[in-house]
Parts: C-alpha cells; sequence; structure tokens
C-alpha cells in the first residue's frame, strides 16, 4: 500500500498555524509568564556565559530556570530582535505540539486517520489555548511537546531494543530537560512510565493470544524479560536529567528556595474560590469533561491500565484544593511550591488520543451507527454539532478572556521610560515600577538599569521579599498586607537598596509615596509619574556577585543548544524520511494494534448521557446562584451590597439607581455630590469588608449599620455609616445622605506663594555635576530627640526645624544602641513626619523599628489585608542610646501650608476640629501629626491620624480625634549628643545659627490639655494633593 | 676538631643544595660618561638624557622615575657609542624630581636626578571653587574662595605665586593679592550685614578664574508686628479673615527670605488654640481662616518659631444670628429650622452647620443628626424606622444657640 500523505494532519498543521500563529501576537505580550522568559533571553543575548543577572533583585542567577527556550530565543534575537525571537520560537512550539499530539495519538491508537483526527483536536484544545495564550509557559509547551514526540522512540526502544531508538528517544529526552526541569521529572512519572508499562503490555500480549490469557504471570515474566532495557533507559533519562541542567541542580543546592509559599489559583478550592475554578479546572477540560466516563472506560482496558492510573491521578492532582487528596499525595510542601494546573494541563493532553479516538467514532465509526439507529440520525447531527461548538465555543472564550477580563495592565509604551532611565545617568539608580504587571520584565529586557523588584520569585535572595508571600512588590497592593508592608520598607529606607526612582502606573501608590518622603519627578509622555526620593546615594561600582565554577558556565551555555542540534542530527533522516515518504519503512509493531471499532458498548453510551445530563444541571445550577447573588434589590442586604459595590467601583449611575426615586434626587445632581468629594475613600481605597447589620427591620422599611473596611495604602479604614432603606414595588431603595451644602464665600480669589524651581544642571554635560551647580544643603536643627518606650515598643521621637532659607526635604535616620555602644537596630522616619519643610518650618517626628516582617511568624501570616501591620524589631538587648542622622536637601515641590486649624472643642468623643483650606489647591489627604507634651513642654510622643475625605478649596472638613492615654510611656533616653545634621554635629549648627533661640515659642503654640500622662497637645497638618495644579 | 666538624657541616649543608652552585660571574662595569647632564628643565621641554662609552654595549637601559610612574627606557641611538635617552612627553610634561638610573642587567652603573619646573610662562590656568553656595547676613558666616593655579601642564604653580582675588557687594568691589601655599590659595569672603549677592572672582599671572556667587541670605527674624482684617465682624462661618504682618526683618534690617513660615496661632474664648499659617513675601506674611459660627473672640499671635513673635491682637466675632424659628409638624417627626436671619436679616449662606441631639423622657442620650442649612433653612426628619414612638428631649444647636424641646414623636408617615 502506498503511504498518503495525512491530509487531516497537514490541515492542523495550516489552520494551527494561521489560527494560533496570527493570534499569538495579540494575546502572548500580554499573558502571565511570556515576558519573563524574554528578559532571561535578553540575558544571554547580552551575556551568554555568565549566569548573573544585576537587573532584578540586586542581582540574581539565571541558572535557577533551565535556559533552552531562554537561549533559542536569544540566539534568534540576533536576527530580527527578542520578539521576533520569541514569536519564531513560539511558532516552533505549536508546530511541535501539534506533531507531537499526532505522533502520541498515533502511537496510543495504531492508526493514522485517528491520529489526524488527534492533530486537529490539539490545535482546538482549550487547555493548549489557555497554555500558550493566557499562561504564555513557553518553556512548558516546548518540554512536553518534545516529550511527547519521544514517546514513540521509548516505546520502540522497549519494544526492540534497538540501538537506533534508543539513541532518539534519549536525544529527545534531552532537549526536553534543558527546556523545562519539571516536565520530564513529572513526566518520567506520569507519561513515560505508564508507557513503558503499555509496551511490556503489548509485548505480552503478542506472547497469548488473546488480552484474556494475558495474565499478570505473563506481564511479570515480559516484564523480567525488558529489565534490562528499562533500566538502561531509565538510567540514562536520570543521567540526563541531571547532567544536562547540572548548574540548575548546583544552583538549587547552593540557593535554596527560601520563599514562603505564594497562593496560586491553582490551590484554591475551586467551589468556593469560582474564577480559580474557571480558569484551572473549567477552562482546561472543556468540553472533555463531558466525555470524562469514555476516558475512564478507554484508559482502564487491560493495555491502557498504566495510563488509566497515571490519568486518575493527574486529574484529582488537578482539582487543587477541592478536595484533600492533593494535599495528601503531595505533601505539605510540594503542595505549596508546585502549581497544581500543570497536572490538568497533563491530564488534558494524555487525554487527548482517547478523544480523538471518540471524535473519529462519532463522526466516522461505531458510535455515529449507534447513534443513528438508537435516537436518529437528527441527534447525532445536533450532538455532533454541539460537542463542536462547544470544543469552538471553549477556545473562543479562552482566546478572548484576556481581552473582557485583562489579567494585565493596559500595553504601556516603554521609550519614554527607557529613554529616561538612560539619559542623565538615570541608570547609576535602581528603579522600581509600580502597577505594570507583568509588562516589568519587558521594561527590564530593554534597559541596563535595574530595580529591586523582580517577576521570578524562586530566585529572590532578599528577606526583605523571601518572606512576603507576594510575587511581585510592583502589584503589592493586590497582595494585602504583606504586599503593603513589603512596599513599605523599600520606601522608607530606600537608600539601603539605592532605589531612587519610582515608576507608578497606579495611583493607588501615590499617597504612601507621598507620606514617605518621595516627590513627584514628571509625567512621561506615556502617563507614567516618576518619582523621585533625595538623598540616595548611586549604586557602587562594584557590587557582589555570586559566582560558579567556569565549568558550569561553560555546561549551562554550550549543552541546551547542543542537546537541539544532536536531536535534529540524529532525528534528521527520520524526519527527511517521513515527511517526503522518499522511502518505504516498516510499519512500527504498534501500528497492528490497532482496534476494529465495530462495537460501541451500548451501556457506556447510556452513561454518558447521563453523565452529561449532570454536568449540566450542575452548570446550570453555577449559573443560577450567579444570578441569584447579582439581584441587586431583592432584599435590604442586597441592596446595601450593590450600592457598596457600585460605589467601589466609582460606578455612580448604578449607585444612583439604588437610591430611593422619591427623593428626586436626579442622576447629574448625585454625580456632582460624588464628583466633588475626594479623599483617601473615594480615591485610593479597596472595599475589603463589608458588615451589613440590618436591624429595626419593617415590612417596607429598614434600617442598616455598615460596618466597612477600606484598603488604603497608607492604613485600613474602618468606617461605620448608618442608612435608611426603603421598599417601594417589591424593590428596596436606600434613603440618599445628606450633602454638605457649604458655600464659599469667594468666586474668584487670589493667593500668592513663593515658588520654587531648581535647574538640576544648568550646564549641559556628561560629566558630573559641575561644583558651582551642586546647592547647599539646607541646614536643619534637631530641637530635640528622645527613646521612649510605650507599650512594649521602642521609639525615637523628637522635633525639628529647617534653620536655613531654603525650603528642605528631610531625611532622618535613626540608630539604636545597647549600653556597650552595640548597634540592635536602625530605621527611618517613615510618614510620622513632615518630610517638606519651608524656611524655619518644624517638625515632629517618630521613628518605628520595624523588623522585617513576619519573618519569625511565617506560619502565621495575617490572613487578610492589613497595612498598618507594623512588625516590631525583636530586640534581644535593651537599647540605651541613639543616633540620630538627618539630612536636608533643597526642596521644590510639595509645599503646600495653607491649611488651618479652624475649630478644635473636646467633648466625650475627643477633639472635634475644622480644617480650613485658604489655599488654592485641593487637599486630597489631609494628615495629622500630634505631639504631646508634659508640663515643662517637653516632648513625649508623636502620633498621626489621616483625616479620610480631602479640604477642598476654600471649604472646611471635620475630623475627630481621641486623645491617648500616655501614663504608661517611658522615656529611657533623651539627648541631643549624637544628633548630627549633613554629617555635623547638630550642637554646633544650634550655637552658631540659632544661638539665642526663644524656647518659649514652642510652649505657646500648644494647646493645654490635661491628658493622662500629658499636659499640653499639638497639630500639626501634612497636606498631600492628589492633583497638583 | 672544631675546625673539622664545620667542614663536615659545611660540606653537608653543600650537599644538601639541589642546585648547582652557580659561580659568581666577576661583573666588568664598563666605562660610561655621562654627556650633557641635565640639571634643570622646564615642564614641557623635550629632556635627553646621553653618555658616552668606549664600547658599544648592548642591553643599556635608562629607569626614570617621577610623580608620573616608572619607565625603563632603551638608548634612541647608539653610533658612535653615544647614548642618547629620551624622556618621554608624559615623565617631563609633569613638574617635580625626576631620577633616573642606568642599568646594565640588573647592576646601577649611574644615577642621577633633575627638576623639572613649572611652566608658569606657556600658559596659566586658574582653577577655583566658592562654597558654600549662600552664607547667613551678620558677623560669623563666611565662604571660603579656594584658588588653584595651574601651568599648561596642570602643575601647581609653585607656593608663593601671587593670586588677585576680587569680590563685588553692591557698589563695593575690593581686591587684594594672597600667594599660594601647598599649590593652593584661599580667602574667606566674610558674609555681609546686608542680604544680596557677593561675586568672586581670581586672576594669577593675567589668566581670570569665572564668575562665582554666593548668595547671602537675611538673618533670623526679629520681632514684628500683625494686623488682622476681615469684611465683617459677624460670625457666620463663611466669611475669611486675613492676617497680615509687616515686613518682617533680621536684626539688620534685611527683609527676611521669601517663603520664610509664619504661625498665627488663634486662641479662641475656649482656649483652643487654633492656627493658620502664612509664608512670607517680600517679609510680608499672609494668613486666611473661616469666621466662627458663632459668637467668639479671638487672641491671634504669631511666630517665627525660635526667632521672633508679634504683638498679640484680638478680634471679636458678634453672633450673625440672634435666633431661628423651630417648627414641628407630621406628629413631630418633621423639624423644620429656620429661616436663619443674619446681620441684616438676609439669609445665611449655605451650609451653616445644625446638629440635633435626641435623648430620651430620662435624658438618656440616643441619637444625634447633623445637617446643614440651604437657602437659609434646614429640615430634619426622623422617619417611624429611625425613632420609635415616644416622648424625647430633642436638643437643637446652630450659630452657638441651643434650643431644647421636649415632644412626643408619633404617627406613621410611610403610608
Amino acid at each position: 500500500m502506498e503511504k498518503k500523505t495525512n491530509t487531516l494532519l497537514i490541515l492542523a498543521l495550516i489552520v494551527g498555524l494561521a489560527f494560533h500563529g496570527s493570534a499569538i501576537f495579540f494575546t502572548l505580550e500580554s499573558t502571565y509568564d511570556a515576558l519573563i522568559h524574554l528578559f532571561f533571553a535578553d540575558h544571554y543575548a547580552n551575556s551568554w556565559f555568565d549566569p548573573w543577572e544585576y537587573r532584578w533583585y540586586t542581582g540574581f542567577t539565571v541558572q535557577s530556570y533551565p535556559p533552552l527556550v531562554h537561549q533559542l530565543i536569544g540566539i534568534l534575537s540576533y536576527i530580527g530582535g527578542l520578539k521576533f525571537g520569541m514569536y519564531t520560537v513560539a511558532l516552533i512550539a505549536i508546530i511541535l505540539f501539534i506533531t507531537g499530539a499526532y505522533r502520541y495519538t498515533l502511537l496510543m491508537t495504531g492508526s493514522r486517520r485517528i491520529a489526524g483526527y488527534g492533530a486537529v483536536m490539539a490545535v482546538f484544545s482549550s487547555t493548549f489555548v489557555e497554555t500558550l495564550h493566557i499562561f504564555g509557559q513557553l518553556p512548558s509547551i516546548m518540554a512536553l511537546s518534545i516529550l511527547l514526540h519521544s514517546m514513540t522512540e521509548i516505546y520502540l526502544w522497549i519494544k526492540t531494543g534497538k540501538t537506533r531508538y534508543f539513541i532518539t528517544s534519549v536525544t529527545m529526552l534531552a532537549v526536553t530537560v534543558t527546556s523545562h526541569h519539571v516536565t520530564p521529572i513529572f513526566g518520567m512519572v506520569f507519561f513515560i512510565a505508564p508507557l513503558i508499562g503499555m509496551a511490556v503490555m503489548d509485548a505480552s500480549r503478542e506472547r497469548v493470544n488473546s488480552y484474556k490469557e494475558l495474565t499478570f504471570k505473563v506481564f511479570w515474566s515480559t516484564t523480567l524479560q525488558h529489565f534490562w532495557k528499562i533500566a538502561k533507559f531509565g538510567g540514562s533519562a536520570i543521567f540526563l536529567i541531571v547532567f544536562c541542567i547540572f548548574p540548575y541542580w548546583y544552583n538549587s543546592k547552593r540557593n535554596p528556595i527560601t520563599q514562603v509559599a505564594i497562593p496560586h489559583g491553582s490551590r484554591d478550592n475551586f467551589l468556593e474560590i469560582t474564577s480559580s475554578g474557571l480558569v484551572f479546572f473549567i477552562i482546561p477540560w472543556g468540553v472533555f469533561l463531558f466525555v470524562l466516563p469514555y476516558f475512564f472506560y478507554r484508559y482502564f482496558s487491560k493495555r491502557y491500565i498504566f495510563f488509566g492510573l497515571s490519568f486518575a491521578l493527574l486529574t484529582i492532582l488537578g482539582t487543587g484544593g477541592t478536595t484533600p487528596i492533593p494535599l495528601m499525595m503531595l505533601g505539605e510542601t510540594a503542595f505549596n511550591i508546585l502549581t497544581l494546573d500543570r497536572f490538568t494541563l497533563w491530564a488534558t493532553i494524555m487525554a487527548l488520543p482517547i478523544f480523538a479516538e471518540f471524535a473519529y467514532r462519532m463522526v466516522e465509526g461505531d458510535l455515529k451507527a449507534l447513534i443513528q439507529s438508537k435516537f436518529g440520525g437528527v441527534y447525532h447531527r445536533v450532538l455532533g454539532g454541539l460537542i463542536a461548538g462547544g470544543m469552538l465555543f471553549m477556545v473562543v472564550f479562552t482566546m478572548t478572556l484576556g481581552y473582557f477580563r485583562p489579567s494585565q495592565p493596559a500595553k504601556i509604551n516603554m521609550l519614554p521610560i527607557v529613554n529616561f532611565l538612560g539619559a542623565d545617568s538615570h541608570d547609576a539608580w535602581r528603579y522600581l515600577p509600580l502597577g505594570f504587571g507583568d509588562q516589568m520584565a519587558w521594561l527590564s529586557a530593554q534597559t541596563g538599569a535595574m530595580t529591586v523588584d523582580g517577576n521570578y520569585h524562586s530566585a529572590r535572595r532578599l528577606p526583605e521579599l523571601t518572606t512576603r508571600a507576594i510575587e511581585r512588590i510592583e502589584n503589592s497592593k493586590f497582595r494585602g498586607v504583606e504586599g503593603i508592608g513589603s512596599l513599605q520598607q523599600f520606601l522608607t529606607v530606600p537608600e539601603k537598596y539605592n532605589l531612587k526612582y519610582i515608576f507608578s502606573n497606579d495611583k493607588f501608590y501615590d499617597p504612601i509615596l507621598y507620606y514617605c518622603g518621595w516627590q513627584r519627578l514628571q509625567q512621561l509622555e506615556n502617563g507614567i509619574m516618576v518619582w523621585e526620593k533625595l538623598n540616595v546615594a548611586p549604586i557602587p561600582q562594584i557590587m557582589p556577585k555570586q559566582d560558579v565554577p567556569s565549568i558550569m558556565k561553560i555546561m549551562w551555555g554550550i549543552i541546551p543548544l547542543l542537546t537541539v542540534l544532536i536531536a535534529i542530527f540524529v532525528n534528521i533522516q527520520m524526519i527527511w524520511v517521513r515527511l517526503l515518504k522518499s522511502r518505504k519503512v516498516k510499519e512500527h509493531s504498534f501500528m497492528k494494534l490497532e482496534l476494529p471499532y465495530n462495537k460501541f458498548p451500548s451501556k457506556l453510551l447510556t452513561f454518558s448521557h447521563w453523565w452529561a445530563l449532570a454536568m449540566l444541571i450542575c452548570l446550570g445550577y453555577g449559573m443560577f446562584i450567579f444570578y441569584v447573588k447579582n439581584v441587586t434589590q431583592l432584599s435590604p442586604n442586597n441592596v446595601v451590597e450593590s450600592y457598596y459595590d457600585a460605589l467601589d467601583f466609582k460606578e455612580f449611575s448604578r449607585a444612583h439607581s439604588y437610591i430611593d426615586p422619591k427623593e428626586n434626587i436626579d442622576i447629574a445632581q448625585y454625580m456632582l455630590g460624588v464628583s466633588v468629594t475626594d479623599g483617601i475613600l473615594s480615591s485610593y481605597a479597596k472595599l475589603d469588608s463589608l458588615g451589613i447589620e440590618i436591624y429595626d427591620k419593617t415590612e417596607n422599611s429598614a434600617k442598616a449599620k455598615v460596618a466597612t473596611r477600606w484598603i488604603t495604602p497608607l492604613e485600613n479604614v474602618f468606617n461605620n455609616d448608618y442608612h435608611e432603606l426603603i421598599k417601594r414595588k417589591n424593590k428596596w431603595y436606600l434613603k440618599s445622605s445628606k450633602v454638605d451644602n457649604d458655600i464659599p464665600p469667594d468666586q474668584l480669589f487670589t493667593a500668592n506663594s513663593t515658588t520654587y524651581y531648581n535647574h538640576g544642571r544648568r550646564k549641559i554635560t556628561t560629566q558630573e555635576t559641575y561644583h558651582e551647580d551642586v546647592l547647599k544643603q539646607p541646614v536643619l536643627e534637631i530641637l530635640s530627640a528622645k527613646l521612649v518606650k510605650y507599650k512594649g515598643q521602642y521609639s525615637i521621637i523628637g522635633e525639628l526645624q529647617n534653620v536655613d532659607n531654603t525650603p528642605a526635604d528631610i531625611v532622618i535616620k535613626a540608630t539604636l544602641y545597647n549600653d556597650n555602644n552595640k548597634e540592635l537596630a536602625s530605621y527611618n522616619a517613615k510618614h510620622q513626619i513632615k518630610h517638606k519643610l519651608m524656611p524655619k518650618e518644624t517638625t515632629t517626628f517618630k521613628i518605628n523599628f520595624e523588623g522585617i516582617a513576619w519573618s519569625s511568624t511565617k506560619d502565621t501570616l495575617p490572613p487578610t489585608f492589613d497595612p498598618d501591620q507594623f512588625t516590631p524589631v525583636s530586640f534581644e538587648e535593651q537599647p540605651t542610646k541613639f543616633n540620630l542622622q538627618s539630612a536636608g536637601n533643597t526642596a521644590n515641590t510639595d509645599l503646600y501650608k495653607h491649611v488651618a486649624l479652624q475649630d478644635l472643642e473636646y467633648t466625650e468623643q475627643g477633639f472635634n476640629g475644622v480644617l480650613f483650606n485658604s489655599g488654592v489647591q485641593e487637599v486630597t489627604i489631609p494628615q495629622l501629626i500630634i505631639s504631646y507634651y508634659d508640663e515643662d513642654s517637653q516632648l513625649l510622643w508623636v502620633d498621626h491620624k489621616f483625616v479620610t475625605e480631602g479640604v477642598r478649596i476654600q471649604r472646611k472638613q471635620f475630623f475627630n480625634y481621641k486623645p491617648l492615654e500616655l501614663d504608661s510611656l517611658e522615656i529611657i533616653s533623651s539627648s541631643l549628643e549624637n544628633c548630627f545634621v549633613n554629617g555635623l554635629p547638630n550642637k554646633a549648627i544650634a550655637n552658631k545659627i540659632f544661638p539665642n533661640r526663644k524656647v518659649i515659642h514652642e510652649k505657646k503654640q500648644t494647646q493645654p490639655f490635661k491628658g493622662k500622662g500629658y499636659e499640653y497637645l499639638k497639630f500639626e497638618i501634612n497636606s498631600y494633593i492628589g492633583n497638583p495644579k | 676538631m672544631r675546625i673539622k666538624i664545620l667542614i663536615i657541616l659545611s660540606l653537608i649543608l653543600l650537599g644538601c643544595s639541589s642546585k648547582k652552585e652557580e659561580q659568581p660571574k666577576q661583573f666588568i662595569y664598563p666605562k660610561i660618561e655621562l654627556v650633557a647632564n641635565v640639571n634643570n628643565s622646564v615642564a614641557g621641554d623635550a629632556v635627553a638624557v646621553s653618555f658616552k662609552t668606549d664600547t658599544s654595549i648592548k642591553d643599556l637601559k635608562l629607569q626614570v622615575k617621577n610623580a608620573y610612574g616608572n619607565v625603563v627606557l632603551s638608548p634612541e641611538h647608539s653610533e658612535n657609542e653615544l647614548m642618547v635617552f629620551k624622556i618621554p612627553k608624559n615623565f617631563t610634561r609633569i613638574a617635580g624630581p625626576c631620577r633616573w638610573k642606568l642599568i646594565l642587567k640588573g647592576h646601577t652603573l649611574r644615577y642621577g636626578k633633575f627638576d623639572i619646573a613649572t611652566n608658569a610662562y606657556k600658559a596659566t590656568y586658574v582653577e577655583s571653587y566658592f562654597g558654600p553656595r549662600s552664607v547667613t547676613a551678620g558677623y560669623n558666616d563666611y565662604s571660603m574662595l579656594t584658588i588653584s593655579p595651574t601651568d599648561a601642564y596642570d602643575n601647581p604653580l609653585d607656593n608663593g605665586t601671587e593670586v588677585t582675588v576680587k569680590h563685588q557687594f553692591q557698589e563695593n568691589i575690593d581686591e587684594l593679592k594672597i600667594t599660594t601655599e601647598s599649590f593652593f590659595a584661599f580667602y574667606n569672603v566674610r558674609s555681609t550685614l546686608q542680604s544680596g549677592r557677593i561675586l568672586v572672582s581670581s586672576e594669577c599671572n593675567g589668566t581670570n578664574s569665572k564668575e562665582l556667587a554666593t548668595i547671602v541670605y537675611p538673618s533670623n527674624a526679629t520681632d514684628f508686628s500683625i494686623s488682622s482684617s476681615s469684611a465683617h465682624n459677624f460670625a457666620d462661618g463663611n466669611q475669611i479673615i486675613t492676617f497680615t504682618s509687616d515686613i518682617i526683618r533680621d536684626e539688620f534690617g534685611n527683609t527676611v527670605t521669601n517663603g520664610t513660615l509664619v504661625t498665627f496661632i488663634i486662641k479662641n474664648e475656649n482656649d483652643s488654640y487654633l492656627y493658620t499659617i502664612g509664608t512670607t513675601i517680600n517679609g510680608i506674611a499672609e494668613a486666611k481662616t473661616l469666621h466662627p459660627d458663632k459668637a467668639s473672640k479671638w487672641e491671634i499671635q504669631a511666630f517665627v518659631t525660635g526667632a521672633a513673635e508679634s504683638n498679640t491682637t484680638e478680634f471679636a466675632f458678634k453672633p450673625a444670628i440672634k435666633d431661628y424659628p423651630v417648627h414641628f409638624s407630621k406628629g413631630n417627626r418633621n423639624i423644620d429650622i429656620g429661616p436663619f436671619e443674619s446681620f441684616m436679616k438676609q439669609l445665611i449662606p449655605d451650609g451653616l452647620l445644625l446638629q440635633l441631639d435626641i435623648y430620651d423622657a430620662d435624658g438618656v442620650f440616643v441619637a444625634s443628626k447633623k445637617t446643614t442649612t440651604k437657602n437659609g433653612v434646614c429640615s430634619i426628619f426622623l422617619g417611624e424606622h429611625y425613632l420609635a414612638e415616644g416622648d424625647y428631649i430633642l436638643k437643637l444647636n446652630a450659630a452657638g444657640i441651643t434650643k431644647e424641646f421636649t415632644k412626643n414623636i408619633h404617627g406613621d408617615t410611610i403610608k
């Protein structure tokens, strides 16, 4: 028989390349992983043999990830750039996957026709679409595809024992190893072990006449016969896994992953967190779910029994946290390190041949005949259409998931950032992107500048990062307490990391940047705001590096591509022959095992129908639940929830629709009322939890107490709101809250103020800044400084003044010592200070000593978000002395001081005060810094409060502050001896600049108030302006 | 006996040595004459050291060492037994002592030294630094001008080189001569009593430096006086009152720097310390705040903290609202308050705060409601889902006027 070209395979290749090949240009760059691989590729393109990469995490080694795909992209990038390399590799992966699926199906079924179906199914399998177009896991796809290719060779080696097949199988396995490490390791267990089992089973079958005669005894003796072949292959495989990526194992040993487990959706309970269920279960399985009984039926036949076991195992492991079984099977450690979605991926790939077989039988085989005879031709066509339609729907749905529910921020034009970093030696400092998503890797790949962040968390070494369950600092707001906590440490002590620039693509972070003492530098053309921090030294010329022996570098640089070359060389003849049918080859033995497919079991068909029905009911129930949850005005609870949800997502017209229509507030009026309120809650907060308590409920009315918890970048905000609810025409509505009617006296008014501009460099030069362009550091004077202990926590408090004639940016760092002058801890002032001072302005400050959070409490991570969560340093010894280093730098921004304290009254609820904005800038978040003094006007304690609503121009804002009780406060040390300003002793400055200081002024500006442990209070105001004009 | 032991010992020692004993070759010092001895040279001039030998000798090297570094030279040409060593430019451009050594196979044949003088005649460059960039007016601050004159090859000129320093402040231009010591000259430009800008420059051997400047900032502020002004003195909670200082000066009469922060502390009749902030422009600080909404007496004092304070000024706010009517309806559930009439019987501007505190018949606090006026009036509705039927004490407070009512609240208003 003349062998014909398999038209279905050719069709699959053409459609696959056309469909996936064109779609990747729209999807790949917004996937989770693709850009990370691009960054690694850029590393290899620049320094092939040196594994050390400085640009992420203050340095890490790329030997922490198998290099083949990265090196391929890197080498191809010499032709047409990095992205060209990435797309080329992706196209190669698509071809390899489709052909791999073809060969795997051929091996399993022995039918070229069904194998053709397998190739077509591979193109449209939703699991492949998801892995490629949503996850972007190129190395994983590459490794898996080659593993599929190698399976035929392994089978033939076991079966025939011909050395030729041994060589082809190990060469392919080597390529798999160098592309991805997890795939071959687990592939050995889940794919190759059952494959060997099947090969032995086939060999046993040849020794007897029918499967019935194939007893365990026969199988066992055949196994013994093949033992040496299996052992030879197994030994070689293990050797390859160890040898080909030996530097990887060496590095894992040397830098064990200390990272705490980072939550991953694949470990969730899919029934509870339905979004994870969708992404990690429903999408990869797709229509396969309806055919599951057939898969199990077929895989638990004698020939496939080992595949059946493996398939069942993979299916169970892929369910993540839905059942306790995966956790029990994998153990705590493996469960928390592995992402379990890969098991589902393998299960669905494993099911492909059987699905192809099913499709074949459905389209042109015995199943068709059975259905037609049982239910008629129309039913068969409808059923076929439904399955095909379902498959197509899943593909389209998966493909467009990223479009309708973007997992990434909109594509950022990186060029302005790259130019900014390249200009004026900005790359002499580290930078930090915020709100970039996975695009940060693309930015890193384009610039030589370094960042403290990174996107490959397994390679992290900074304890500030490894102790947090966050992927990146860049998206810390999604990671709750650890996220913002980690970010705050980097923001407060940036000089430790030489971090000077922040690119903010998310205004959520703006307040915390401001209050940590950062200032806006400029907005780039692409809308990214650049923040900078003064007083940060550039990165030293010589940076620490963890070197590896040269032999490792050479192995790492040469072996991966060599494996590809060898594999091509070894297999070229075979590919040639197979592709062009240039010469007749003997059919492989497994081709004889094609089943006749003449009788589809009728019981299975019936069971499958019931199964499908059950699936449909589950699906319908899920949709019903979804609907009920989203009916907004069914009950008082629902309407309050919906109203807050609408406010949280700033859908004000929706929020308005929940307001009692009888109140006649039109939408325009409502929007106006909402749009003029600004502040931390309305502009920078994310609703975290909502506690609704309905009381006094009658038939048509109710009251609701709504306890809200908002996540803001600064701290948690707890709010209690009271609403009145009313029912009209079976729908519940909220009564509108009163609007403040206050109007300012003037329509137009004038204000004068001094503004500042700093040229930076007057002379345009690439050299270091000229001496005469270097500004003098503004002189500060520390007026008081104390080490105090309050509620078991040590703090440095004090007061300082800008005694110079130019505005100053303040950085203040305190170090604690014990009696033996041993350094115990050191930290900077975070937000309990005014970082920008006008000439002669004073500020009180407090420095808390923060440890690397949660390093000691790894197991008891707080379950929800709490940005104020503070980890005090645990002191082994008692601190008794301190050193205070303050530095002033000329400031020219954020100098708005026009918020007045207009009224203050003490009531039982604490201080009720009124702030008044007398200037021309809208204050988004006012902060009160409250200092406490004893009877001699000596500073005792500093506290702060963020007022949740902003102060608009010429308007008032009310605040309430409950004074503290300080009777337990203990002053440990009070001294100005070791206080330094710009490196000079404070005392000398005080004597020179303020020899006749009038200390009485302090007392004259404080509020007498008899509190527990103090006599005076002072309220200072620090204003954050969201949109400076 | 002793000699024997010594001989044996030395034999053993010789036997231990694995190396063959090298026979010290007799080194014959060739006869070499220095042809032209360079004693002194000027930076930048070509220098060659020549020797004459009786026979031509191979491998003759000259080692030269000075501030630039260390080099071994081969003779430029060695005809007629004349060896000429040309010292490279890099070496001859550096002023200071230059040592040389003539070497043959590790043996020093001759050595010498000559001095290279700075080449001030060719050209002089003046490098100057001035800092800090700003000083404070008065007697104890100064900026230092540091001048380092160099020759064309960046050699600092000799000690004692004369440098002219010029500095200008307002109409005065002073000039004085100083000399360099240890390669540089310096001069402390003392700050003046008046604020302004001091420009300096320097000159050496006819070369002038660039212009450098320091700014004399005013010294600390001295006591000043303030005044307050407003459109009227009624406590309407809406108008803005402005506090203004006179021109704040330092002890030398200079106007304080623009941007100096002045805190206006307001003490009201309840001993609450309020404040508002102004920054100076041309010495005058201006700060604003809002009128209170009830009659008050404010005492205002301003501070430049630590340095200066103002007089205390007073501002008395008269009540704008004398009284307001309250009307109950709908089973006393609806309370209409107002109209609020201001000092000319006009309706007060929108936004006056009104607070209602509700107590039950026994005087136990129940709830509190706040609202603001619009068009001179405001109303509060106590729906039955908000307040059950019963007797209540209602305390209204607006514009500092408190009114108390005891009412029975009843009725169903929803239907």
